[in-house]
């Protein structure tokens, strides 16, 4: 008799125990690979053991709609979707930081100490090693250009970019491209006339040029491409020697977290000193931080190409690529120049 | 005794104090309107702007309005506060064409847009927001129909510029209070400088030195420096009143002296005693007539320096008069005179007086009469009661005083042209100084056909009237 009640209590503390251990939760919504990020996400465990971290990867169009749809809000919603992140944010979805770590973030890379940028990624073209035996490999967006329509035949089929229409990450790169020149159009046309295939990420690009599918690839994530490179070494990594669009993997805390303490904490870590170290070190995400120092940081990015990085800030104009109409006429005129020469368009689908 | 009631610095201090807060609130009130006016006209030309700029952007494509939502107009909508932005574009039938935040607009505010440019305050989702609604014409090839353009952001930098406006406005308007508070020190300074030259003045003074001032004082402080200068004249005055006293006791004194001492002299040349036994009569009477004179300077001296006047009580003048008369009656000094009363009324007459006061007035006033008029003469007291007062009267049958005399019948010392008797000239000086501690009026007049009438008049005490 006197055993059992032993027994019921000490199993009642150590229920309690481990519960108030695992008391607070962190649900973590991304479309970011895990195993990019895994050294990060094990720095942070090891950082915060009292925090158990919960971390979906999803594509940036189930993770935008979670933001919304879910019936249990998420803590921290990250994407590279910049302009759908913002538009969240606008919406009043986000949830002020005013820790340390976010009030000396860079200007650029945050919008109302709401949302942060805490990657650099800069955009890159891609080619097989094999190119270069029969052309001169581009290093300009007019190079690119000028070999699409000169070498015509030869690249028919070999050229690969991402899908505008799939691909938040590819029509938010394509919307930027085409603010800085109208003669983006033409290689628009150049793209449509050489038959590029369009691709959903750039691991299937990469992919693709491995396997000898491709022979050039235009708007890859540099971050993926280099390391990709390092283990490939018949693939060769430009980047554009006129201008480099740079996009950031946007995080913010919801509005609704049901963890808001956990949720400053990860994104603070994110932001710190030693969270940026793990990301410049350990994984191929440069890291924003001006201060540190190690393989990917922008600072470093910024020594070897100098001053053609062309970040996309974070800042209001953003929202002008989710408008609908303006996304429309966006694709219409994408769909008129790229098929222009096509008995058949074969639009993909839109993405809505 | 001096009491220190606060400073005029601290004064003027307070005062300037209390004016000043409630100038200060006053005009604090309007600058955070005004400032609250300038943060929202500044705001409120950016999103004309942001709506001009998107009005710009929209197009007709057949019968359909397109909107190619330009980036700047975000821009200019965020502004460098990164504010949250709205952007709706309507058209004629109030559908929306492109938009981005789910805000209801007011059917009244959207009819009031169709007329003019229209700002609009409002809650959403729990945040404030100011939204701007203009309709643009806008024409196409089929159809030419207006578009109505709605922008708006949050209120942060509003808030920000107003409440930094504001906090100019204040640091202005204590740096100037200080810098006022700084000059008024030194005003308040410079404007009390002859205060504390004559304060100087004053202090440097010898304690016998008493001449009017010499000095410059402002107009505000003339009624006090012309107050010092009665002051130092009064104390002038009755200086020189104490030293005349003083001169005039010393002569009183005097005569009678030399007068015992020449006596003396010639008694102390002679050997016989009946010259000795003459002379001793003569300095006998001679000091008699010296004490009483010693006695009266003595309670003349007393009366004027004793300013207590609480040993006043209510007592019947009447009876006070009747006992005094009936005293004298029955001296020796007063044998050779007809002392009467006149008919005394039935009632009390109740005064606030000294006895022992009153009694020496009395006495004094008889034994002048007695002295001044001859042998047999008529001397007559009484009182008689009038609307507010009682008068009490001597009067006497004797020669008399002249006229210009009677002026100076109060007078110490004063005879009035009668050296003839042995009086001193005190009585009627200390009679007047008792009346004055009564405050009684003294008046001494003819009386027909010849005689001396000398009238008291006292206050009657007021439980009494």
């Amino acid at each position: 008799m006197l055993r059992s009640w032993v027994l019921t209590g000490l199993l009642f503390v150590s229920l309690t125990s481990t519960k108030g251990m695992a008391a607070t939760q962190l649900v973590v919504e991304a479309a970011l690979d895990r195993q990019v990020v895994a050294p990060l996400l094990a720095a942070f465990e090891k950082a915060h053991p009292e925090i158990e971290l919960t971390y979906h990867d999803r594509t940036t169009l189930e993770v935008d709609l979670l933001v919304e749809t879910s019936s249990q809000a998420p803590d921290i919603v990250i994407s590279s979707a910049m302009p759908w992140q913002m538009n969240r944010v606008n919406e009043g979805y986000a949830r002020r930081i005013d820790s340390q770590p976010a009030a000396q973030w860079p200007e650029w890379a945050k919008w109302r100490n709401e949302i942060f940028g805490f990657t650099f990624e800069p955009i890159v073209m891609a080619y097989r090693l094999d190119l270069a035996s029969y052309m001169l490999p581009p290093q300009t967006h007019a190079d690119l250009h000028t070999l699409l329509r000169s070498q015509q035949e030869s690249l028919k089929g070999k050229v690969t970019t991402y899908s505008p229409s799939e691909s938040g990450i590819g029509y938010t790169l394509f919307q930027q491209d085409a603010r800085y020149t109208a003669k983006f159009w033409d290689l628009v046309k150049a793209l449509g006339n050489a038959e590029a295939t369009l691709e959903l990420d750039t691991q299937s690009m990469l992919e693709g040029l491995t396997r000898g599918d491709y022979w050039l690839g235009y708007n890859l994530l540099g971050s993926y491409a280099m390391v990709w490179a390092q283990q490939h070494p018949e693939i060769i990594v430009q980047v554009p020697q006129d201008y480099a669009l740079v996009v950031m993997r946007t995080g913010f805390i919801h509005r609704d977290a049901p963890n808001p303490e956990a949720a400053e904490k990860f994104m603070n870590f994110l932001l710190s000193r030693d969270g940026q170290h793990v990301l410049a070190g350990k994984t191929p995400l440069f890291s924003v931080h001006p201060d540190i120092i190690g393989p990917y940081t922008a600072q470093r990015l910024r020594d070897q190409v100098g001053d053609r990085l062309y970040p996309i800030t974070l800042n209001a104009s953003l929202l002008a690529f989710v408008d609908p109409q303006r996304r429309d006429a966006f694709m219409a005129r994408w769909q008129r120049e790229f098929n222009q020469q096509r008995e058949l368009p074969q639009g993909p689908e839109s993405r809505k | 005794m001096i009491h220190i009631d606060g400073s005029l610095k601290v004064r003027l201090a307070i005062l300037l104090l209390v004016m000043v807060s409630i100038l200060g609130t006053l005009l604090m009130i309007e600058a955070y309107f005004a400032t609250q006016r300038a943060a929202q006209r500044a705001y409120d030309s950016q999103l004309e702007a942001a709506a001009l700029t998107i009005a710009e952007a929209v197009q007709w494509e057949g019968a359909d309005p397109v909107v190619e939502i330009p980036a700047a107009a975000l821009q200019i909508l965020a502004t460098q506060h990164q504010e949250r932005v709205f952007y709706t574009v309507l058209d004629h039938n109030g559908d929306r064409l492109s938009t981005n935040l789910d805000i209801d607009l007011p059917h009244t505010s959207r009819q009031a847009a169709a007329l003019a440019p229209t700002w609009l305050d409002l809650v959403h989702k729990d945040t404030e927001w100011r939204l701007h609604g203009q309709e643009y014409d806008s024409a196409g090839w089929e159809i030419q129909s207006p578009v109505q353009i709605w922008v708006g952001h949050t209120l942060r930098g509003r808030k920000a510029l107003a409440s930094e406006l504001f906090d100019r406005a204040v640091i202005r308007f204590l740096a100037m209070v200080l810098l006022a508070a700084t000059l008024m020190v030194l005003a308040m300074r410079v404007a009390l400088t002859p205060m504390r030259q004559l304060r100087h003045q004053l202090r440097r003074r010898q304690a016998d030195d008493i001449r009017p001032l010499d000095t410059r004082v402002p107009e505000e402080m003339r009624e006090m420096a012309e107050a010092l200068d009665t002051l130092f004249a009064r104390q002038r005055e009755s200086r020189d009143t104490l030293l005349r006293f003083t001169a005039d006791a010393s002569h009183q004194l005097k005569t009678p002296l030399a007068g015992l001492q020449s006596t003396s002299e010639l008694a102390l040349k002679s050997r016989s005693p009946d010259v000795w036994y003459q002379a001793l009569e003569e300095v006998h009477g001679g000091t008699q007539r010296t004490s009483r004179l010693a006695g009266q300077l003595l309670s003349l001296a007393r009366l004027r320096h004793i300013e207590d006047t609480e040993a006043l009580v209510p007592l019947d003048l009447k009876e006070l008069l009747r006992s005094t008369v009936l005293e004298w009656a029955g001296r020796e000094v007063a044998i050779d005179h007809d002392l009467g009363l006149s008919a005394l009324p039935s009632t009390p007459m109740t005064i606030r007086g000294e006895p022992w006061g009153l009694r020496e007035l009395l006495g004094n006033l008889i034994d002048n009469a007695i002295r001044y008029t001859p042998a047999g003469s008529e001397i007559t007291l009484g009182v008689e009661s009038c609307s507010d007062h009682c008068m009490l009267f001597i009067e006497d049958d004797g020669p008399g005083v002249d006229p210009e005399g009677l002026s100076r019948l109060f007078q110490p010392f004063e005879r009035v042209g009668r050296q003839d008797t042995e009086g001193s000239g005190l009585g009627l000086a200390i009679v007047d100084s008792i009346a004055k501690r009564h405050d009684a009026e003294l008046h001494a007049r003819e009386r027909l056909p010849h005689g001396l009438r000398i009238e008291l008049h006292f206050p009657l005490h007021e439980e009494k009237c």
